[in-house]
């Protein structure tokens, strides 16, 4: 058989073999083996980050700041999963203010502010699979920086997965609008070795 | 003979792009579908004879998610202990081998619909006179939830926040073009033993034109050559780095005075295509730990 067809007979083969994998339902998410007849080839797990649980203030009193603890269950939560053994560089774009932007009766734009600040121990990993925001589970590291995290390598579960919960603190002023106050927190990761 | 050779190497080419692509769907598809979006392959390879490249994107949950593609420009940095960071620079990059600003992504936003993908393709216009070499670049895959739902304070005069949280997964660009050189030096390298471990504190240079990517290989040895530990790391060395591998000495019946056997080389990266792998020289050196 020509070199080219048995490569596309190949090809069918795997295609068939990854649709049976989802049809059967299954979660695997990491490096795999994968072997047909002679050819096999290592699958890089492609590295996913997804946004758990928003970091939640709630509602907030005048005058009164308001701490989330990264061990409390209302942490914000950024799960991490990849390539088994392979280093990830983590950042955190943190915000300085909430902002809370409205429309006067007159048309014009009026906008509020709300300091909220992270503090260098508001920042908790959690190693285990198992690891959600409140219970970070046996081995979490906790009172890390957010604002600088250490790279770490996956793999220290069987899913090759990293949890992290951030805390933080609002400061409504006393004279607060009342309102909707809002910010983004951008998390970034990326393979250290490519 | 020739002409079979080059059919034998287009073949080859053919192969692999079709088995990646069978991969890469297979990676995407078999991951959990609790993720908010994937993003597949993990790097992204260019060059003068194929200036057009591409990216999967899937949301695989069963929300809409909003997706923007940018650039930016971060390579792997090193502090004095060895700790490694990539430090993202969107802005003023002066670096020559920088191809930001010359890259083009299409589609740059979009909202992917439960369970869809969506191709990005990527077009690269590079200046002319480019030296040989490698230029590089960071595509972010930035992710939030397409319809955010606005708090509703419980008091009507009340205050009521959100932090949104936002997802960026950074993908390696890199752009090749002439003639390519993969090499890398040891510059120095400092072993030292604490209470539980071997530190060793390895610090590289890139001597190529190109990002030397391999492994770096750490072995804890007794004077016998009797193997206490050993460590493996990915390696992506574009200018300077510095590594600190930790070897545990673990109990056993070891003799002093230990050594750490050091290997550098591009061999084993099974997480890049064989035809986007650059082969570079390889390093070995054995250091005595000092008492």
């Amino acid at each position: 058989m020509h070199r080219s067809s048995r490569m596309k007979l190949l090809a069918g083969f795997l295609t068939i073999i990854a649709l049976s994998v989802i049809v059967a339902g299954s979660n695997t998410a990491n490096a795999q083996d994968v072997a047909v007849g002679q050819a096999k080839a290592n699958v890089l797990a492609v590295l996913v980050v997804t946004a758990e649980q928003d970091l939640a203030f709630g509602d907030v009193m005048q005058g009164v700041p308001d701490a989330v603890a990264s061990g409390s269950a209302d942490a914000g939560w950024f799960k991490v999963a990849g390539a088994e053994s392979k280093e990830v560089s983590m950042y955190l774009q943190l915000p300085d203010y909430l902002w809370n932007d409205s429309t006067t009766a007159g048309g014009a734009s009026d906008e509020d502010r709300m300091v909220v600040a992270f503090k260098d121990n508001d920042l908790t990993i959690g190693i285990l699979a198992a690891s959600i925001a409140g219970t970070p589970g046996a081995g979490a590291i906790t009172d890390l920086d957010p604002h600088n995290i250490a790279e770490r390598a996956l793999g220290a579960t069987p899913n090759n997965e990293l949890h992290l919960f951030l805390g933080g603190t609002v400061f409504p002023t006393v004279d607060q609008r009342t309102g909707v106050y809002s910010a983004d927190i951008v998390f970034t990761a990326a393979y250290t070795g490519q | 003979m020739s002409g079979y050779r080059v059919l034998t190497r287009h073949s080859s080419r053919m192969g692999w792009r079709v088995l990646s692509l069978s991969l890469v769907l297979f990676a995407i598809l078999a991951t959990e579908l609790s993720a908010n979006v994937l993003v597949a392959p993990t790097s992204v390879i260019l060059s003068e004879k194929q200036r057009t490249g591409r990216l999967t994107v899937r949301n695989p949950t069963n929300k809409p998610v909003e997706i923007e593609i940018r650039f930016s420009y971060g390579l792997p940095v090193s502090d004095s202990l060895g700790n490694v960071k990539i430090k993202f620079q969107d802005s003023l990059v002066t670096d020559p081998h920088s191809a930001l600003g010359w890259i083009k992504a299409f589609p740059r936003k979009m909202i992917l619909d439960p369970s869809t993908s969506q191709i990005i393709r990527f077009l690269a216009r590079p200046p002319k006179n480019l030296s040989d070499g490698e230029y590089w670049a960071r595509i972010m895959v930035r992710s939030q939830e397409g319809k955010t739902s606005i708090p509703v304070p419980s008091d009507r005069e009340g205050i009521s926040t959100r932090l949104n949280m936002i997802m960026q997964t950074a993908i390696v660009l890199k752009y090749r073009t002439g003639s390519l050189l993969s090499k890398i030096e040891l510059r120095n390298t400092e072993v030292w033993q604490t209470d539980s471990s071997v530190i060793a504190l390895i610090d590289m240079k890139n001597r190529g034109n190109v990002s030397y990517v391999g492994i770096l290989k750490c072995r804890l040895l007794d004077a016998r050559n009797k193997e206490i530990s050993q460590d493996k790391i990915d390696l992506a060395v574009y200018y300077d780095l510095m590594r600190r591998v930790e070897l545990p000495v673990t109990e056993g019946n070891f003799t002093k005075p230990y050594k750490v056997e050091i290997s550098i080389s591009t061999d084993g990266r099974t997480d890049i295509p064989p035809q986007d792998m650059i082969i570079g020289n390889k390093i070995e050196y054995v250091a005595t730990v000092e008492d």
